[in-house]
């Protein structure tokens, strides 16, 4: 009885942290322009294949006597040496680099908080140095280098690129949460809680997991760009997707053989990547200033 | 001073271990590929007794913590294999591209540093004026767009459009590179006074070094200005306004100088990206650096190369980074050595 | 900012004065591009920027004529025994190397030795040859393990090295024995050749420099190039930038279709096309399902659509008629082509074992991801395949990958879409190393063809000495492979480089074509004229 009113009145107090919260971030211009930005690329991406002017073009689709056409009515963005409407093809592309966004984060995360909550609450103990060495290992070269090495050994495929991206990516969010989760560890309500004998999980995941949520969160909304990013870097070298799916990374690199005469094939797809990035980045920076996550 | 050196020794120390446990990981990522490396580098037509020699001379019909050792045996004096690409020993190779692959990121962190310092300085001046927005704009976009975009924009503007800027290698085709004594093209020139040679090597650099930096640069502008706009607020700086010392001197003598940690902090991490870019702008400009040779040795799945390339890039990240935290440390005494930074 | 800016732009300004006045040293310089890499060494490199490079540092006992015939080089004559084992050849004397020494009968035998102990390259080509015997100081002799037919065409991939200075530049310990590196890492940056060109500098994966040796024995006409340099990039946009400025001589072969009409709008700029003996195929796997089933593959056959390759996708080449590209002597001008016909693919479709279940077998087409044009006809493919209920999936990849792929039966995909050259000029070096049994595993065969009838025609056609009759047994061959369909034939590739009309005269792309890789980029029957460029560089 008393459990359930506290959880209403836990509730409610969230509830208004939440509108407090929305209405700092809602000041800021450029974080809601972010934000306006993502919910018009995610209708564009999720309705793709009925906003888009040539749903075909996304699939096994040629058409070699309408290739390389400049932009105009028919095709607002052009066509590519395909004959496909880069138009189409950007919405679709923009669908697979949000996929892989989420599904890289969807993978690291959990993986990457739970080793860096584990080390940072055995702090001084050898699951601490293992944890956290290896982490080291993985951060002393740089993710893209790390990503493109590991890539380059696997079969090029969407997925592969996803896993090489996870590979160079999780030890940053074990290194976040350990940082936080070790100077909680001596922090009063966990050694209370220590002490009233609750179960490691429960300290674990209940109250040092709940005080890592902001950064996580901020973390997690720049880094959506940051590997949609990456993951365009990889197919820009041929480590992606396979044809014929839109992949804008792999755009830009083919359109730019095409160059300068045909700059449309290539340039579009460049300024979508741009705008996907900008966008999570400005999402981002409004999330850290509206949880007070200290930068860096 | 002692605690200096205490601290250099004890990053070496764990420098080390860093570089012990990459080449492990590295080996492994380069070894457990399925195919036949030897049967790669013979062509197609070599007989099998041709490519099992070269699997013996490889060592790879042994297991992997064998090969490991052999390789780690070679690499502790300096042997690092034979390339299947090139067919020298990787080694060479590496002496071979590393100056101009270090050129071009000394220049591009040359270029970083300094406008971006610049850039964050007049925005954090003009702080919501116009100018600031503008600078804002301008970095948020170089932050947004990879660098083999820049990379593409620029060879499209400057070397066809406008038709000024060379695109490929290091120097103009006839020009006579000077004797190599660092292997750094423009230093070596400055050092045997050959201005032209100079200025051909700079005019070949521009390109790649700006589309390399655009990145990193934009994001130290956003750091200075945030950290200047954050400090102006403190409440020193108010006070040396009252006392009317001017404007200027309060800039660069009070403000400039604790303003710039946060920026140099993140210098090394941004150095990171100038290093992972380089694979791709290499490419683009046919740098003839490491980071090429590294990215043509990925996709031609050329082992040894993989692994000591991936193993020097490493080093000099970590090189970087203490480097980045003796200067932090210098700036700012109160952080003091050791103390681990932050991930981001 | 202003300040930033305003630097910039005065030092941009400085350099672009700087700039000018910075001139080459060579008066006709001769540049190409290519892929990389290159291996100068001639037990080493048989790629084709390789094969280019070896024709002009190096020369060989007999050169090809127009016809692939051929003609004395090295050797001044030279005769074949009855039973067809024992060829002697007399050598021409007074041959320099570059460093002056002449040429006998003992370098050529250290060559010969060198290759065949050393096993890559063009090695395989030489099989045959059992032992190599000096007869006197310009008499050499080739012992045969048995008769072989194309013996004078194969000689063309062999090049005759300076035995002394290779000796004086061994590295011991090495994996040859007494032998020591056999020179290997001296020969990957130097040359040890007589050819009209001698290596002037090769900073590895970027360029070959080559310029022309002064006494070379054939008078080498004075507007050829006096500096050869190969280029190690591909890159559209380079290759575009270099050919504008004139900074580039002949292109390479790979630029597509696209980038191709930019560069023949340029004034002084034509694309020099000529067949090059190069086939593009679809090699499809006949051990794998549900392509081992034959009419599955003919199913495919008739369901391509050949026109739209010939006229959209690699435009001005020509659609093959079977295994053998028709340059070739030896090639069959009979052998049946198959049409784009869906009621015949459909047909040949029912008959297969796999048509209810069509969707199970998706078939993967495996094909490198240089030159772009390939992802073109992948995806035409697909598309004609799915007008007859075949599901296809792409596996676009880089080189090295498809090497792998192609290197045992199980990672092999269903069809590799790969092109292949003659190793020498005759139909037998085609159909010898894309169907034997020896060359599976290799790139140049995904079919897994395992034929035992096949590899027995095709061996004794090889050791038939006489050319007509030789030439009857590869027709049989030809038509052999037709019937067992293991091959999308698709076309015979018109090679296209641009190239810079205006003042440079190609024999090559005035259909003086040399039927052998690397021969058509000999630099001494190349010609520059630097008042030309400069008047177009005005």
């Amino acid at each position: 009885m008393q459990k359930k009113s506290l959880t209403q009145e836990e509730l409610s107090r969230r509830w208004e942290n939440i509108r407090r919260n929305w209405y700092k971030f809602s000041r800021n211009p450029l974080s809601i322009t972010g934000l306006v930005m993502i919910c018009i690329i995610l209708f564009f991406t999720i309705f793709a294949p009925f906003v888009s002017p040539y749903p075909e073009s996304a699939g096994k689709f040629i058409n070699f006597y309408e290739a390389s056409q400049p932009p105009s009515l028919n095709h607002l963005c052009g066509t590519d040496a395909f004959g496909r409407d880069i138009l189409t093809r950007i919405f679709f592309g923009c669908r697979y680099s949000l996929i892989m966004g989420v599904t890289v984060l969807l993978l690291i995360v959990p993986v990457g908080v739970v080793l860096g909550l584990i080390a940072g609450y055995h702090r001084g103990s050898w699951l601490e140095i293992v944890i956290m060495r290896i982490t080291d290992i993985f951060i002393a070269v740089p993710p893209l280098i790390l990503a493109l090495a590991v890539c380059s050994v696997l079969t090029p495929s969407i997925f592969n690129a996803m896993l090489a991206i996870s590979i160079a990516w999780w030890p940053w969010y074990t290194r976040l949460v350990y940082g936080i989760a070790s100077s909680l560890k001596e922090e009063f309500f966990v050694k209370s809680a220590e002490v009233t004998g609750a179960n490691k999980m429960y300290i674990l995941f209940r109250e040092i997991l709940l005080n890592c949520i902001s950064p996580i969160l901020t973390k997690m909304s720049l880094d959506m760009g940051w590997i949609i990013l990456i993951g365009s870097s990889l197919s820009f070298v041929g480590l992606g997707a396979q044809p014929p799916t839109p992949d804008l990374g792999s755009m830009v690199a083919d359109g730019s053989k095409y160059l300068p005469d045909q700059w449309w094939i290539s340039v579009f797809p460049a300024f979508a990547i741009m705008l996907i990035v900008l966008s999570f980045n400005l999402f981002g920076d409004g999330i850290r200033d509206t949880l007070g996550v200290e930068r860096g | 001073m002692g605690r200096t050196i205490k601290f250099i020794a004890k990053r070496l120390a764990f420098s080390v271990f860093v570089l012990v446990g990459l080449s492990i990981l590295i080996f492994v990522i380069a070894r457990v590929m399925p195919g036949n490396p030897a049967r790669m580098a013979l062509g197609a037509r070599a007989p099998e007794w041709v490519v099992e020699r070269l699997r013996e001379e490889m060592h790879l019909n042994e297991p992997l913590y064998v090969q490991y050792y052999y390789w780690a045996k070679g690499a502790l004096h300096g042997n690092f294999g034979i390339s299947l690409v090139t067919r020298r020993s990787v080694a060479n190779d590496i002496k071979a591209f590393f100056p101009a692959s270090l050129e071009l990121a000394l220049y591009a962190g040359i270029f970083m540093g300094i406008i971006g310092i610049v850039l964050g300085t007049i925005s954090g001046w003009y702080a919501n004026t116009w100018v600031d927005n503008l600078v804002r704009i301008i970095s948020y976009m170089g932050i947004v767009t990879p660098s083999f975009v820049f990379a593409i924009f620029f060879v499209l503007i400057f070397s066809y459009v406008l038709e000024i800027l060379p695109t490929i290698g290091r120097l103009t085709p006839g020009v006579v590179p000077p004797p190599s004594v660092t292997g750094v093209i423009t230093f070596d020139a400055l050092i045997t006074g050959r201005f032209d040679v100079f200025f051909d090597a700079l005019k070949h650099l521009l390109l790649p070094a700006i589309s390399l930096a655009m990145g990193p640069l934009s994001q130290e502008a956003r750091i200075t200005r945030a950290s200047l706009v954050d400090n102006v607020q403190k409440d020193y700086i108010a006070s040396e306004r009252s006392c009317g010392i001017p404007e200027r001197t309060i800039m660069f003598k009070y403000l400039l100088k604790p303003s710039l940690i946060p920026t140099i902090t993140i210098y090394g991490l941004d150095f990171a990206s100038i290093l992972g870019n380089a694979f791709l702008v290499e490419l683009i400009f046919n740098w003839p650096g490491l980071s090429r040779y590294g990215m043509n040795a990925m996709l031609q799945k050329d082992l040894n190369a993989i692994t000591a390339v991936v193993l020097v890039l490493g080093l000099v990240f970590i090189i970087a980074n203490i480097v980045v935290d003796l200067t932090v440390g210098y700036l700012d005494p109160r952080i003091g050595l050791g103390t681990e930074r932050s991930s981001e | 900012m202003s300040k930033s800016v305003k630097i910039l732009l005065v030092t941009l300004c400085l350099i672009g004065i700087l700039s000018l006045g910075v001139a080459s040293a060579a008066e006709r310089p001769f540049r190409t591009n290519w892929s990389w890499p290159t291996y100068i060494d001639p037990a080493v490199g048989s790629d084709f920027s390789s094969s280019t490079a070896l024709v002009n540092l190096y020369d060989t006992l007999f050169y090809p004529d127009i016809k692939g015939d051929p003609q004395p080089h090295i050797a001044e004559s030279w005769e074949v025994s009855a039973d067809g084992l024992v060829w002697t050849i007399h050598l021409r004397q007074g041959i320099k190397f570059h460093d002056g020494t002449e040429l006998t009968a003992e370098d050529v035998k250290f060559s010969m030795d060198r290759l065949i102990t050393i096993g890559e390259g063009y090695a395989y080509l030489f099989k045959v040859i059992k032992s190599t015997e000096v007869l006197d100081k310009y008499t050499v002799v080739f012992h045969l393990n048995h008769p072989f037919g194309p013996f004078e065409a194969v000689m063309y991939r062999f090049y005759i090295l300076n035995k002394d200075l290779v000796m004086a530049n061994i590295e011991r310990p090495g994996p040859y024995g007494d032998m020591g590196d056999y020179g290997k890492q001296y020969l990957l940056t130097h040359d040890a050749g007589s050819g009209p060109y001698m290596v002037k500098a090769f900073p590895l994966e970027e360029y070959l420099l080559m310029t022309i040796h002064p006494n070379y024995w054939i008078p080498i006409d004075p507007n050829a190039p006096d500096e050869y340099k190969m280029i190690g990039t591909c890159e559209p946009v380079t290759v575009r930038t270099a050919m504008s400025r004139r900074e580039l001589e002949i292109a390479d072969r790979w630029q597509p279709v696209e980038a191709l009409d930019a560069l023949e709008k340029i004034n002084g700029i034509k694309i020099g096309e000529f067949d090059s003996g190069l086939s593009y195929y679809y090699m499809v796997n006949t051990k794998k399902p549900p392509t081992d089933d034959i009419h599955f593959r003919k199913a495919m056959a008739w369901a391509l659509d050949y026109k739209t390759v010939i006229n959209k996708v690699f435009p001005g080449s020509i659609q093959s008629r079977g295994p053998v590209n028709q340059s070739l002597p030896g090639a069959d001008p009979t052998i049946f082509q198959y049409q784009r016909n869906l009621d015949k693919a459909m047909a040949e479709l029912k008959q297969s074992k796999y048509y209810n279940q069509l969707d199970e077998y998706p078939v993967v087409v495996a094909f490198p991801s240089v030159p772009a044009d390939n992802e073109k006809m992948a995806l035409l493919f697909m598309s004609n395949m799915a007008d007859i209920g075949i599901k296809v999936e792409t596996l676009k990849v880089p080189w090295a990958s498809i090497i792998e792929i192609m290197a045992s039966e199980e990672t092999s995909s269903h069809v590799a879409g790969v092109s292949v050259a003659p190793h020498y000029p005759e139909a037998g070096s085609l159909l010898e190393s894309r169907y034997k049994s020896d060359s599976v595993a290799t790139w140049e065969q995904n079919e897994w063809l395992l034929d035992s009838k096949f590899d027995a025609m095709i061996e004794d056609a090889l050791k038939t000495v006489n050319r007509e009759e030789r030439f009857v047994k590869y027709s049989k061959t030809q038509q052999y492979i037709m019937d067992l369909c293991p091959t999308l034939f698709i076309f015979d590739m018109m090679a296209k480089h641009p190239y810079q009309v205006g003042y440079i005269d190609w024999p090559a792309a005035r259909g003086e074509v040399i039927p052998v890789m690397g021969y058509n980029l000999a630099g001494r029957f190349i010609k520059v004229y630097p008042d030309k460029r400069a008047e177009l560089l005005k």
